[in-house]
């Protein structure tokens, strides 16, 4: 069994695949960022990646959505390969949704308008049904009276669920999460992470890079430990917090437990 | 999580009372030594300043009159006077859509009671000091008016400030400023009707009334038009709610036309010929109407958006084409036939960003039918001649002149500048290049060339049959010149924008031309306000140079046209002093429109 599947029940290994990475190397001018990552997503699986800083963990999901372009190797999302034809791009970025670090709201626009922007202009839904559907967002990640209100007079927390809205607002096969918590207070953490565990719940597919081992101890299906561009280790969360079998990971989870 | 601290008692903030005039001069002007040496010799220095600058104005060899007898030519040239009922309507219209947006947008600069007082007070204190140190050469009527104004002023304000409790907290409308500014200017038309001049053998003579009987009707009609245009616009927006973001559109839409029909059609009063104009012209607006209807409705359905960036590639070649054949001459074309062609193509490569639903392709529909509609009827009124009996050729001159050149400029070159910057940051190096070199170029250039070469050499170089207006080639010359500033001052605005915005809008599968338009132009936009309200103050005084090719602008009617009249010879001073004094006011009252246009949308973000 190769390293993408590792860990996988039977039951989940049924499953067909949302997320291939064979091989995908990536080079910053002369650092290697991804040495040859191996990595499998079943569809409603939640995949939390750990690893300390830059050891590739970001820029491995940035390339499923090609916010960064992988030199080598293969990424397949829900069955269709990224390269550079531009019409797959679009495809799979309206498919997948993403959650940035630093929330990236649009200033200029009003919640709402910064949940119905998508829907409106990349799926041509009429604006009414748009903002129907975002209402119902915005109340399922618990700010439905912000709506009028403008990003920079919501808290951190706040800022970071009306994101999720936005990306949930494109009805996503698959959600990408990178760091989503590590911009914010400690108090906000949570009710970000409450969000994030209720869409876990409700089947969606969900690739989270996180520091949050409580998160990913409770919600995650496999965990995957990643150090220097490389995939050192894929588990459940029982056998890898209890009993890693790698070194490197031993010594992370020593430093970070 | 929640706001309310248990426990703690809130308070207001403490008031801060206003130190009285005396007190404050002592913590401001004479709180030490060196401050006190300090205020001192600048007042000093100053005051000297200001008695030469009053010297100037009120000397013995400073003929107003000049000013007064020319009025009509400094603001509208040689406009015919049985037609000045025109010049009336378009004033009119304008400032209805000053008032309406001011009230349709909410443009509120209110001021407290406090603020106003105390600017009515320095405004006073300094009349009267103009009051004291003019020369004596001043006449003595002027100068008993200045200081009755200015303690009148110091009085108002004094006794406002004591009578308003709390008057830091108390703020006086935008409306009521409004108003109370309109029922000035109206009634000092009314009650002190000043003369108008003539000449009886070389004598200036007097003539009581004149000026203020045939203008004080006018003005109180634009005042009352101000003030009900503002509460109907602030009204209909309150009340429409929704529906009130249509008439910002249209408010908007008439920006940006509105001036060009009010230049063309209502002050050039084209004689249009009504035969033809049936014939040829609207069957041709027709046409196109059609055709961009056709077009939309085939490939406007978002799973024809491969189709339609084919047709529209094919038909931007055909429109270059069309150009290119026009500047060779093989085969004749109305000009604005070729330009409604490029304007198709344009709707058709659009249209896979555009177009989605039925309702918004029939919404598009609507757009472009008006759009071709206004578009032709403009360009029709442009080629037919006008009515007007002028003497001289042009029919726009003074300020009339100056205004809709610095308009025009400003809005031609702005969406240019847009593109230009857009390109000279794009990732493409053919358009990276070419308008670095165009930027690059046009910078190095001084605008006085720039102006030359499209008044006197761009005419020669023109294919036959094709010719141009000396009014269109100064705006086009201008236009380039601005728009390569344009550029840059929005190249500023776009690197501001974070990284993260462009992430933001890819990982959501928004298109380039949806993410340029949507999330970083507003945002860059928002960033280089200060910048192009800095170009447009320049531009607006840098019209004067179209003195230099040949418009009777306010700059070469004051330094040219009236020390050249028989009763003024050499009389140049006042007509300068004049004109430095209109173009003051606007860029003045530019400068501050912008910070309060920063501050309304700084308080949107914040």
């Amino acid at each position: 069994m190769s390293i993408a599947d590792r860990a996988l029940t039977s039951e989940m290994a049924s499953r067909p695949d949302m997320i291939q990475c064979r091989g995908v190397k990536k080079w910053f001018g002369d650092f290697q960022a991804l040495c040859g990552v191996d990595l499998t997503v079943k569809e409603r699986e939640v995949m939390v990646v750990l690893g300390p800083s830059g050891s590739g963990k970001s820029t491995l999901i940035r390339c499923i959505n090609r916010l960064e372009v992988h030199q080598e190797g293969q990424i397949v999302v829900d069955g269709v390969e990224l390269t550079n034809d531009l019409r797959n791009i679009e495809k799979i970025r309206s498919e997948v949704g993403m959650v940035f670090q630093l929330f990236n709201l649009f200033p200029h626009l009003s919640v709402l308008d910064n949940v119905t922007l998508a829907p409106i202009w990349v799926r041509k839904q009429p604006k009414a049904q748009a903002e129907i559907r975002a209402m119902e967002l915005l109340e399922r990640v618990g700010i439905p009276e912000q709506a009028a209100k403008f990003p920079g007079q919501l808290s951190g927390g706040q800022q970071q669920r009306v994101a999720i809205a936005r990306s949930l607002a494109m009805n996503p096969k698959i959600m990408l999460f990178d760091e989503p918590t590590s911009a914010l207070d400690p108090e906000m953490i949570s009710e970000v992470l409450d969000v994030m565990k209720a869409l876990a719940a409700d089947g969606m597919t969900m690739i989270v890079v996180t520091h949050e081992m409580g998160f990913a101890r409770e919600v995650a299906d496999r965990l995957v430990f990643m150090e220097a561009g490389d995939v050192v280790e894929v588990g459940t969360p029982e056998t890898f917090f209890t009993n890693p079998t790698e070194e490197r990971t031993k010594l992370f989870l020593s430093q970070i437990l | 999580m929640s706001d309310a601290s248990v426990g703690v008692q809130r308070t207001v903030a403490p008031e801060v009372a206003l130190p009285s005039p005396g007190r404050w001069i002592r913590d401001n002007l004479f709180s030490s030594i060196t401050n006190s040496v300090q205020t001192v010799v600048f007042t000093v220095i100053l005051l000297g300043l200001l008695r030469w600058a009053l010297g100037l104005v009120f000397a013995e060899d400073t003929d107003w009159t000049a000013v007064a007898t020319n009025m009509r030519l400094l603001f509208t040239y040689n406009y015919p006077t049985a037609q000045y009922g025109r010049i009336w309507v378009a004033t009119g219209t304008v400032l209805a859509a000053v008032g309406a947006s001011c009230g349709a947008w909410n443009i509120n600069p209110g001021m407290t009671v406090r603020r106003l007082s105390v600017s009515g007070t320095g405004t006073g204190a300094f009349l009267l000091v103009i009051g004291v140190i003019t020369p004596a050469s001043t006449p003595s009527s002027i100068r008993t008016w200045i200081v009755i104004i200015g303690t009148a002023l110091v009085l108002i304000s004094l006794t406002a400030l004591r009578i308003v409790d709390k008057p830091h907290r108390r703020s006086v409308s935008f409306a009521s400023l409004l108003v109370t500014f309109g029922v000035a200017v109206v009634a000092f038309l009314w009650l002190f009707p000043f003369g108008n001049y003539g000449f009886t053998q070389g004598a200036v003579y007097a003539e009581p009334g004149l000026v203020a009987e045939s203008t004080r009707v006018p003005w109180t009609v634009l005042m009352a038009i101000v003030v009900s245009a503002f509460f109907l616009g602030r009204e209909t927006v309150r009340r429409l709610g929704e529906a009130g973001g249509l008439i910002r559109r249209s408010l908007t839409v008439f920006w940006v036309v509105g001036p060009l029909f009010l230049v063309f059609l209502v002050l050039r009063d084209p004689a249009f010929d009504m035969g033809y104009v049936l014939r040829v012209d609207i069957p041709i607006a027709a046409g196109f109407v059609l055709a961009g209807a056709v077009l939309i409705s085939l490939l406007g359905q978002p799973a024809r958006a491969e189709l339609a960036r084919i047709v529209g590639a094919v038909l931007a070649a055909g429109a270059v084409f069309n150009w290119m054949a026009g500047f060779m001459g093989w085969y004749p074309m109305l000009q604005k036939v070729r330009i409604s062609f490029a304007l198709l193509a344009l709707l058709v490569l659009l249209l896979p960003t555009l177009a989605g639903e039925r309702a918004a392709r029939l919404r598009l529909m609507g757009l472009w039918a008006v759009a071709m509609v206004i578009f032709h009827w403009l360009i029709t009124g442009m080629n037919t001649p006008s009515t007007l009996e002028i003497a001289a050729p042009p029919f726009l001159g003074g300020f009339v002149l100056t205004v809709t050149i610095a308009y025009y400029v400003m809005l031609a070159s702005f969406p240019v500048g847009v593109l230009l910057a857009l390109a000279r940051t794009s990732k493409l190096p053919i358009f990276r290049v070419l308008a670095t070199g165009y930027i690059e170029v046009i910078r190095g250039v001084p605008l006085i060339t720039v102006l030359f070469f499209f008044s006197i050499m761009l005419p020669l170089f023109l294919p036959r049959g094709m010719g141009i207006s000396d009014l269109a080639a100064v705006f086009a010359g201008y236009a380039v010149f601005s728009a390569a500033y344009m550029a840059e001052n929005i190249r500023g605005g776009l690197q501001s924008v974070r990284h993260g915005q462009f992430e933001a809008a890819d990982a959501l599968g928004l298109t380039t031309v949806q993410r340029t338009g949507l999330i970083v132009l507003p945002q860059a936009l928002r960033v280089s306000i200060p910048n192009l309200v800095g170009q447009a103050i320049a531009t607006f005084k840098e019209t004067s140079l179209i003195a230099i090719v040949g418009g009777f602008d306010l700059l070469r009617i004051a330094n040219a046209t009236i020390p050249n009249q028989p009763d003024f010879l050499g009389q140049k001073r006042p007509g300068l002093l004049f004109i430095s004094l209109i173009y003051f006011v606007f860029a003045y009252s530019m400068s501050r429109a912008s910070q309060n246009l920063e501050t309304r949308l700084g308080s949107a973000r914040a």
